[in-house]
């Protein structure tokens, strides 16, 4: 079994960069890093970047799942392959995009890339945000699947994912005791649904929220509660069809061995406890 | 000195007693304690009623405050005679279908119709709201002041109110430990400037928005915080222009010595923490401002 350390970062393939950037610093509040021609790549907290944008096609979108030591990364590369699936070593070159030592790709059953990275850059210097969000990190991402069993098999098999709970087929997933790390919604393609950065407290959600709708951001579900993870949450619209979340609050899964996960009806309901609603087909 | 200790109940006159008990009931969430054919009374906590809606003038609006003993009724009358405000005892049955023992009426020096009761009714059963609104009881009311220096200190002399915060001029006035009991609004007329429920929850507090938009309620102001009682609010229009207010998570202010009244600015970043904007005439600086 493949032990996933942690949610290192997400890497958005995007047309308009200078529009992407803007984003991330005067919207999402996140600290830019380094930015080229190509690409930027911006800091919610102490890992060194968790967020990048290069000039790309959108279906090359992935996340960073870290392995915790060398040997442990190469038997997950031995594993995986044994199990009949691509996997890509990443060159040089893209180990130096990625700030990772070393990196390995490969595909989920609904065609998501994932890199598997081994000793990502830490940051020794303070976050220090462009705006007064409130971001205490990246937390989690939710994925489009057009399989989510298959998804959620290879999570459950071949990795230490848990499933945490299921509202209709939509399947959350952890890997710690945070309720969920990953979120397969079910749809019909694949690709990064929203990428969720944690907040403070209900106040900077609120602020957010607020300041969003006076930048004209349109949110597109919450301010809100998740019936699941008991999180806050505000989830609105991103450079070029992503979208993004912020969370706060909610309950971790400390009681690993009693924990069953629980399945909740496919309605709004389920997705929010106040009563939000939203246009999306994967949250209505 | 009248020493209040509690806000008790607000008397609302209007020409649809249907349709404002329909919002008292279906939207704000209370319970009738009784429906008589003029007037309809109301619960939102143990007490028997504390909104009470009768057949008569919108603008015909009165708060309640307990008193202790009936003495301090007995001073408290005496005192404001002496001040030269026109005191009215209250008639047997006007204290009998207010559920309280005796009672007087007066008027504050901005015109403002307050009873002073003895012995408001509690109930031994609880309340139970027609919707799950997560009401925790009648807290709070605004007034509407012609001269908030004047009518301030009428209430922090001539009674026992403390002022807790100022918002602009207005002061927000606390009798207990509650950060506010009573909040003055410079206004041009007399009246309820708004009426408040506390409700148990932040998730509460946005619960009622959804559900309210949804039923198309009004909404004036929020879902915000306010930096002076750090409550979690949302101001919304009920019957003939009443506005209405949940909020949740209101200061205690447990240190009488040591506590100093603040100054807010009276914009929006004064009432709220979060950005909200109000659209209520009283809170904001001049008419028509977003």
């Amino acid at each position: 079994m493949i032990a996933i350390d942690q949610l290192r970062y997400v890497r958005l393939g995007v047309q308009d960069l200078a529009q992407a950037v803007d984003f991330a610093e005067r919207i999402l509040g996140l600290q830019l890093v380094e930015r080229s021609e190509q690409s930027a790549c911006f800091r919610s907290d102490f890992r060194d970047h968790t967020l990048a944008f290069f000039v790309g096609d959108a279906a090359d979108r992935s996340i960073g799942l870290e392995i915790h030591g060398h040997d442990a990364f190469a038997a997950a590369i031995a594993e995986l392959k044994q199990h009949g699936i691509d996997v890509t070593a990443g060159t040089d070159g893209e180990c130096a995009a990625r700030k990772v030592r070393s990196f390995a790709t490969f595909r989920d059953p609904c065609g998501n890339p994932i890199d598997l990275v081994l000793r990502p850059r830490h940051s020794g210097w303070r976050y220090f945000a462009a705006r007064d969000a409130g971001v205490k990190g990246l937390t989690g991402v939710a994925l489009r699947a057009v399989d989510v069993p298959a998804c959620e098999g290879l999570w459950t098999k071949l990795f230490n994912g848990r499933v945490s709970d299921w509202v209709g087929d939509a399947s959350f997933l952890r890997f710690d005791q945070a309720h969920h790390c990953l979120a397969y919604y079910p749809s019909t393609v694949g690709g990064i649904l929203a990428v969720e950065f944690a907040v403070e407290n209900v106040d900077l959600l609120m602020q957010s929220a607020y300041f969003l709708q006076s930048s004209q951001v349109k949110i597109v579900h919450g301010p809100g509660r998740r019936p699941t993870s008991n999180q806050i949450f505000l989830t609105f619209a991103g450079p070029e069809g992503t979208l993004f979340s912020f969370v706060t609050e909610g309950d971790d899964i400390l009681d690993e061995a009693g924990h069953r996960p629980r399945q909740f009806p496919r309605m709004p309901s389920s997705f929010c406890a106040w009563g939000s609603e939203s246009p999306l087909s994967e949250f209505s | 000195m009248i020493s209040l200790q509690d806000v008790s109940y607000v008397r609302l006159g209007t020409p649809d007693i249907e349709g404002a008990t329909r919002f008292a009931t279906d939207y704000l969430g209370l319970e009738i304690s009784k429906h008589d054919r003029r007037a309809v009374r109301f619960r939102s906590d143990a007490r028997e009623h504390t909104l009470c809606y009768f057949e008569g003038d919108p603008a015909d609006q009165t708060v309640a405050f307990e008193v202790g003993e009936g003495s301090e009724l007995d001073a408290a009358a005496t005192e404001l005679d002496r001040l030269g405000y026109a005191v009215r005892l209250g008639a047997a049955d006007e204290a009998a279908t207010r559920h309280v023992r005796r009672f007087i009426g007066f008027r504050d020096p901005s015109g403002n119709s307050i009873e002073l009761v003895w012995r408001p009714e509690r109930l031994g059963r609880g309340y139970h709201g027609k919707r799950d609104a997560g009401i925790t009881g009648f807290s709070h009311v605004g007034l509407c002041s012609s001269d908030v220096v004047r009518d301030e200190a009428f209430w922090t002399r001539v009674c026992n109110a403390r002022v807790s915060d100022r918002i602009g001029d207005a002061p927000l006035l606390r009798i207990d430990e509650v950060h506010h009991s009573i909040a003055l609004f410079p206004s041009d007329r007399a009246g309820i400037q708004h009426i408040n429920h506390q409700v148990a929850t932040g998730d509460d507090v946005m619960r009622s928005h959804h559900f309210l938009i949804e039923k198309g309620v009004r909404m004036v102001f929020g879902p915000g915080r306010h930096p002076s009682s750090s409550a979690r609010f949302l101001y919304f229009a009920g019957p003939d222009g009443m506005v209405f207010e949940y909020s949740s998570g209101v200061k205690s202010i447990a240190d009488e010595l040591l506590y100093r009244e603040r100054q807010f600015p009276s914009e929006p970043k004064g009432f709220c923490y979060w950005g909200a904007r109000p659209r209520i005439p009283e809170f904001q600086d001049s008419p028509g401002q977003e």
